[in-house]
């Protein structure tokens, strides 16, 4: 039974192929509000198994596909120039960290909040694809640059976005890396940094593609003063909720 | 492969005719002004614009947006606008019966991107029917038709790596300029490396190609250079080799050619100058010519798309290229689009999945789809686009109106417009500044002075001096004169210390005489202690392994220093002032020796070498030696002493110890016959002779009329540029001096004019300077307004009284210049700034190593005047007009006036051309932000760590908030004679001639006799009426036009 519960659970928090089953419905996921609905839910699917089948999955050979099903979709960001595929590879690639860390024994809250933590860039990049396909027919990065002069708070909230799906200090993804990391094997470890090496290199291409360089294409309107605002609110939400689970407060 | 001679001759001159179009870059160190697009000076000025887009890539104008700021300021003349937009029309009969004029205005001043879009594969049936709301199925296209446009795409003169960019995203290109952007900065490197690039000396193919061979970083990349190389010895061989390969027809080779310089236009444009820089020192140890940087391009463009073709299964050539577009079009039209960023972009995705995968039947599909989507989504742009420019204009149904031929009509002569526009906007902008500027001028005759000025003050024509000599006129009986910075005294200057020869004039002359800075002795020149340590840390940072030890031993102290140069710049430059050495005082020998006093200092230094030479190889002190034993030693080592020495003699020396030391001193130390001769010839070029002299003080005298009424000081003021940090410091300084400072031309000329002879011989020439006359130099400090007297040890005593009232009116008329200059440094400061605090103010931005913008240099610029000074006295030219004095009643003949033509204000054109440019398009012709500017190889700048070296200037001299500060409008020359002499002169001097012809410089003549003024316009001398500062001020119409 466990078996099965983990190889289902491998749909939910993607490991390598199960995973395609995710990209495609991404992928085929138009409706934006559905689509936030599905990198929300989705994870969450596959911890609620976790939980109720009480599994604790365990073993080199799952550990070592985890952290290859991460570095492989950590890669293909690199190749990938649609926003909303951008944010479903990272996804693909946070997400199988979660089996890493329920290796390491933690809490049911933990687990949530961990998984959490690893779906909030994808989440808040797949905003920036809507924001970018409204206002430049569609989130292709590289054919619509230079945006950071014309569109300076749009620019702003994506590099913020971006250095959140890098990982970076303050971020929730920083202190959930963290955290798989200091339970980690050396292999394993070096696999995450790697991991996390690949989505700083990522992101900086993403910045490249879109706010840097000369300008090219028509003139959009900017981003809302009060979407700006609100985007800055969850943002600080979200380094505040980050900054409490990883302190020991929840 | 042997190429022929022929044939090689040919590549050669081709590279030699391709590289025409390129400009020179001179090393930095002197900063040289230049046009961007001085090799199209020959063609009109509109016309070598757009040739310059094509060639640099360059904005030959202001974007439309920032030409409507400066309308929405004032700073456009709007009624030449509409005038310009009226002459348009008149040529345009379509557009004139829609009602062209309000539409044309509208789109100028009121729609800030262009109305016409581009089109690839819409035609106007598409733009008719979204204008009129239908939904017509767009007319099929053939994958012939296609594949015919993408054969236009890439002509065989485009570089064949260019279509594979595009085709597969290859980005070839940028590697590419990034292997060759490392060889160049390998071997040009002029002392900033710890490692120097090996054989260097062999020329630059040659020693790159010697590398390449064994470069294995290159090999592993898949770049087999080798299989190239071996083709041919020779760099023509190897470019003639490498072009067959790539099927490039020979009869469009120079198109590529010029494409591939142009490319790195900045490296291109710095070795097409140092190949014929024959005293260069670095071009004469390591030559490399633009033939040798072609060649090392192609070897690596050629290995690059080989690798890609065998590893990517590319073509690798033309050939495969056209069967390539040709059995697969719809792909290389997919691709082309999506590589390009012509896609539209909801369909990149899909477009992208689809070439990636590559099967014909999926491409064939979306091509079905994509196309008529293309189709509608151009026609609809362009349709939206008219119907914008409709309703601002008010009425909205213009273009709906009209039937299908006519929109084409309509639509053709709105693209020749908008390609147009850029002129239009200039001349409105030029136009505006022309006003208020002849508006200004004073052309009533001058009253006559009752006494002489306290003070005459010779200052350089630079922009930057109209300012501080109207301060000067205004506080005190101050007299001043513009002069080109190097007061027309071609000088080779070789400094105290130094080993090189600096031009002081402007590029265009070749200075014969060389200038000698010596020291007066006065000071000991013993190395103190700081020195020495600054010089041990020089060389910690500057070898190779030291620097890692050294951060960790003392890295300390370079903390304390940055820290003093960030927070405190002022205080703790003035401590690093006191405990470094002074300059010592010096001379200059700028009189010519004769042959006499030629072989007395070629002795005398000899001996000095001999006795150092006795003193390093026995270890004997001068004391123990006479000076006929030195004599004698030197006459042996020059062969004309026979037998023994009293030196071998007196210290017992054997005949073979004797003959060995002798030997030594010949050749490791230089005392022979042909080094003497040597030595002579040399010397033969120091100095002036006394006619070259007085022809030179003359001359200057006479080209800015002052030659009567000489005051006690006539003072020669050289400007140059102080601040830190600053790799463009040099472009701060002094033009004429070529990018040097003035100081060293104002000590030459204050030599010549101060000695007894040359007075004579002046006032046999009718200038009766008065003995009590004194040339006194001194520098301009640009940046803080300082004016520093020098060579005072000189002054007689008489004039020491008067000393001090000079020094107060100097230093007034810094802190006057200096509020008034501080207020267009820092827009947003106090607007009543203190002139004290102003001049502190503008002292620290010359310590201050965190300023990006120490002054605002030569921004701004837009007129020149030649005449004389009573024509702006008192008026406020906001420091934008070079002032050159001039008066005509002493040059019958227009000689003086040619001269100033040909020299200062081509120069000056040249600043004003760099500084339009840099402006109008500061990526591309312009060096960008100084923030990511880094030193290469001592030379020049590059972004980050690796581009093109930046030619042009920075953002930060001509950009406010990234808008432009400098006004980029042509050159308005003022001339102040009678019309005919001055056309005359015009016309006498080809060069000038034809920048006026061609547009490059706006020329006007004020005839003072008549009282008249007359423009040269659309290729025609036209008289019209002088405005009046009225006129300027209710913003009038600048001049009614009257038939010449």
């Amino acid at each position: 039974m466990s078996g099965l519960l983990i190889i289902l659970a491998a749909f939910f928090l993607p490991l390598f192929p199960a995973s395609l089953v995710f990209n495609r419905l991404a992928a085929g996921t138009t409706n934006p509000f559905a689509r936030l609905a599905l990198f929300i839910v989705w994870p969450q699917i596959g911890v609620a198994l976790i939980l109720w089948g009480d599994l604790a999955p365990a073993g080199t050979v799952l550990a070592t596909w985890a952290t290859l099903s991460a570095i492989f979709y950590a890669f293909r960001m690199l190749t990938v120039r649609e926003v909303g595929r951008w944010a479903a590879m990272l996804a693909s690639s946070a997400w199988p960290l979660v089996w890493l860390f329920v290796m390491q024994g933690p809490s049911g809250s933990d687990l949530i909040a961990f998984t959490l933590a690893m779906t909030v860039a994808p989440v808040l990049m797949l905003l920036v694809r809507d924001a970018l396909a409204r206002r430049l027919e569609a989130a292709y990065t590289g054919l619509r640059g230079g945006l950071a002069r014309d569109l300076p708070r749009l620019s702003g909230v994506i590099a913020v976005v971006t250095l959140a799906a890098m990982a970076l200090p303050l971020f929730p993804g920083f202190f959930a890396l963290l955290a798989v990391l200091s339970g980690a094997t050396l292999g394993v470890a070096i696999g995450i940094l790697l991991t996390w090496l690949l989505w700083s290199w990522a992101g900086a291409r993403l910045l490249q593609g879109t706010i840097f360089g000369p300008r090219s294409g028509p003139i959009a309107d900017d981003l809302p003063r009060s979407t700006t605002w609100l985007v800055a609110g969850l943002v600080v939400v979200m380094v505040a909720a980050g900054l409490i689970w990883t302190g020991g407060a929840v | 492969m042997t190429l022929s001679l022929g044939r090689g001759l040919k590549i050669r001159s081709m590279v030699h005719m391709a590289a025409e179009p390129i400009p020179n870059f001179w090393p930095m160190r002197t900063f040289i002004h230049h046009n961007p697009l001085h090799g199209l000076e020959d063609l009109p000025f509109p016309e070598a614009v757009e040739r310059g887009e094509e060639l640099f890539h360059g904005r030959g104008f202001l974007p439309r947006a920032d030409y409507q700021r400066l309308f929405n300021e004032g700073r456009v003349d709007r009624d030449t606008l509409e005038a310009s937009v009226a002459a348009a029309l008149e040529e345009r009969p379509a557009l004139q019966a829609i009602g062209g004029q309000d539409l044309l205005c509208t789109l100028l001043t009121e729609r800030r991107d262009p109305v016409i879009t581009k089109r690839t594969v819409a035609d106007l049936d598409d733009v008719a029917a979204a204008l009129h709301d239908r939904a017509d199925e767009p007319a099929s296209m053939n994958v012939e038709t296609l594949a015919e446009r993408l054969r236009g795409c890439f002509p065989a003169e485009r570089p064949f790596y260019e279509a594979l960019d595009l085709l597969y995203g290859t980005r070839i290109g940028e590697t590419l300029d990034e292997l060759l952007i490392k060889t160049c900065l390998d071997f040009f490197d002029e002392g900033q490396s710890a490692w120097q690039m090996p054989g260097r000396e062999q020329g630059l193919f040659t020693a790159w190609s010697a590398l390449a061979r064994r470069n294995l970083r290159l090999f592993l990349r898949g770049l087999h250079i080798q299989k190239i190389l071996v083709q041919s010895e020779t760099p023509e061989g190897i470019i003639a080799y490498i072009l067959d390969e790539l099927g490039i027809p020979e009869d469009v080779w120079q198109d590529l050619i010029v494409r591939e310089l142009t490319h790195m236009h900045g490296w291109a444009g710095f070795i097409r100058w140092r190949s014929t820089a024959n005293r260069y020192h670095w071009a004469k140890e390591y030559p490399a010519d633009l033939v040798d940087f072609l060649a090392i391009r192609l070897v690596l463009a050629l290995s690059l798309i080989r690798e890609h073709a065998r590893r990517r299964k590319m073509p690798g050539n033309r050939e495969a290229l056209e069967a390539l577009i040709t059995e697969r079009p719809a792909e290389c039209y997919l691709r082309h689009e999506l590589f390009t960023g012509g896609v539209l972009p909801a369909h990149a995705e899909a477009v992208e999945d689809v070439v990636a995968r590559g099967k014909p039947a999926e491409v064939a599909s979306l091509l079905t789809r994509y196309l008529p989507t293309k189709r509608r989504a151009e026609g609809e742009r362009q349709a939206r686009a008219l119907d914008e420019l409709a309703e601002l204009a008010g009425a909205p149904e213009t273009f709906r109106d009209l039937d299908h031929d006519r929109l084409v009509e309509v639509l053709d002569e709105l693209a020749a417009f908008e390609k147009r526009e850029g002129m239009v906007w200039l001349e409105a902008m030029e136009a505006t500044y022309r006003r208020s500027m002849l508006g200004k001028l004073r052309l009533t005759a001058a009253e006559p002075r009752e006494k002489r000025p306290f003070a005459q003050m010779l200052f350089c024509i630079d922009v930057r001096s109209e300012r501080i000599r109207r301060q000067l006129e205004t506080i005190g009986d101050y007299q001043t004169y513009g002069i080109a910075g190097f007061f027309g005294v071609p000088v080779s200057f070789i400094a105290l210390g130094k080993g090189s020869e600096d031009h002081l004039c402007p590029v265009l002359l070749t200075p014969k005489n060389l200038v000698l800075e010596v020291t007066t002795g006065a000071e000991k020149l013993d190395t103190d202690l700081y020195s020495s340590a600054e010089h041990v840390l020089h060389d910690l940072k500057h070898s190779v392994l030291s620097p890692y030890f050294t951060v960790e031993a003392i890295g300390l102290l370079f903390g304390f220093d940055m820290i003093g140069k960030t927070i405190a710049p002022a205080a703790y430059n003035r401590w690093r002032n006191k405990i470094e050495a002074d300059k010592p005082s010096t001379r200059l020998m700028v009189d010519k020796l004769t042959r006499e006093q030629a072989d007395s200092v070629v002795r005398a230094l000899q001996r000095v070498i001999i006795v150092k030479a006795i003193h390093h190889e026995f270890g004997i002190e001068r004391e123990a030696i006479t000076d006929s034993t030195i004599r004698e030693l030197r006459e042996a080592a020059m062969e004309k002493h026979v037998g023994q020495t009293s030196f071998a003699r007196d210290f017992a020396l054997s005949e073979s110890a004797e003959s060995k030391f002798i030997k030594t001193l010949q050749t490791d130390y230089r005392i022979n016959r042909s080094y003497a001769q040597m030595q002579l010839e040399r010397l033969g070029r120091i100095g002036f002779s006394l006619d070259e002299q007085t022809f030179f003080v003359a001359q200057a005298l006479r080209s800015i009329g002052l030659t009567e009424q000489f005051s006690r000081f006539i003072i020669l003021t050289g400007h140059g540029s102080q601040s830190d940090n600053n790799p463009y410091e040099s472009a701060l300084d002094c033009g004429a001096c070529g990018g040097s400072h003035g100081l060293v031309s104002a000590r030459v000329l204050a030599h010549m004019g101060n000695k007894p002879e040359i007075r004579r011989r002046l006032r046999t020439e009718g200038i009766d300077i008065p003995d009590d006359a004194w040339f006194l130099p001194a520098m301009h400090n640009t940046t803080s307004d300082e004016v520093k007297l020098h060579d005072l040890d000189l002054l007689p005593a008489s004039h020491l009284v008067y000393l001090e009232r000079l020094r107060n009116g100097l230093r007034a008329g810094m802190r006057r210049t200096a509020t008034e200059r501080l207020q267009t440094l820092e827009p947003d400061g106090e607007p009543e700034l203190d002139a004290v605090k102003a001049a502190r103010k503008a002292k620290r931005n010359t310590v201050d190593w965190t300023q990006v913008r120490p002054e605002w240099g030569l921004a701004r610029n837009a007129g020149f005047i030649i005449g004389r000074r009573h024509l702006t006295e008192a008026t406020d030219l906001e420091g934008r007009t070079f002032l050159q004095s001039y008066d005509y009643r002493v040059d019958p003949k227009g000689r003086l006036l040619e001269n100033i033509l040909t020299g200062p204000l081509v120069v000056g054109q040249w600043i004003n051309m760099e500084h339009y440019f840099s402006a109008v398009d500061n990526e591309h012709y312009g060096s960008g932000s100084k923030a990511y500017h880094n030193v290469a190889c001592r030379l020049g700048v590059v972004t980050g760590n690796l581009s093109d070296l930046r030619t042009g200037l920075p953002s930060q001299t001509v950009l406010y908030d990234g808008l432009p500060y400098h006004d980029p409008i042509r050159l308005l020359t003022v001339i102040e004679a009678p019309f005919e002499h001055a056309r005359a002169a015009i016309d006498g001097v080809s060069g000038v001639k034809s920048l006026v012809k061609n547009g490059w410089v706006l020329a006007v003549i004020l005839d003072p006799e008549t009282g008249r003024l007359h423009r040269f316009v659309d290729g025609e001398w036209r008289q019209e009426a002088l405005p009046t500062a009225e006129q300027d001020a209710t913003d009038q119409p600048a001049a009614e036009e009257i038939p010449a």
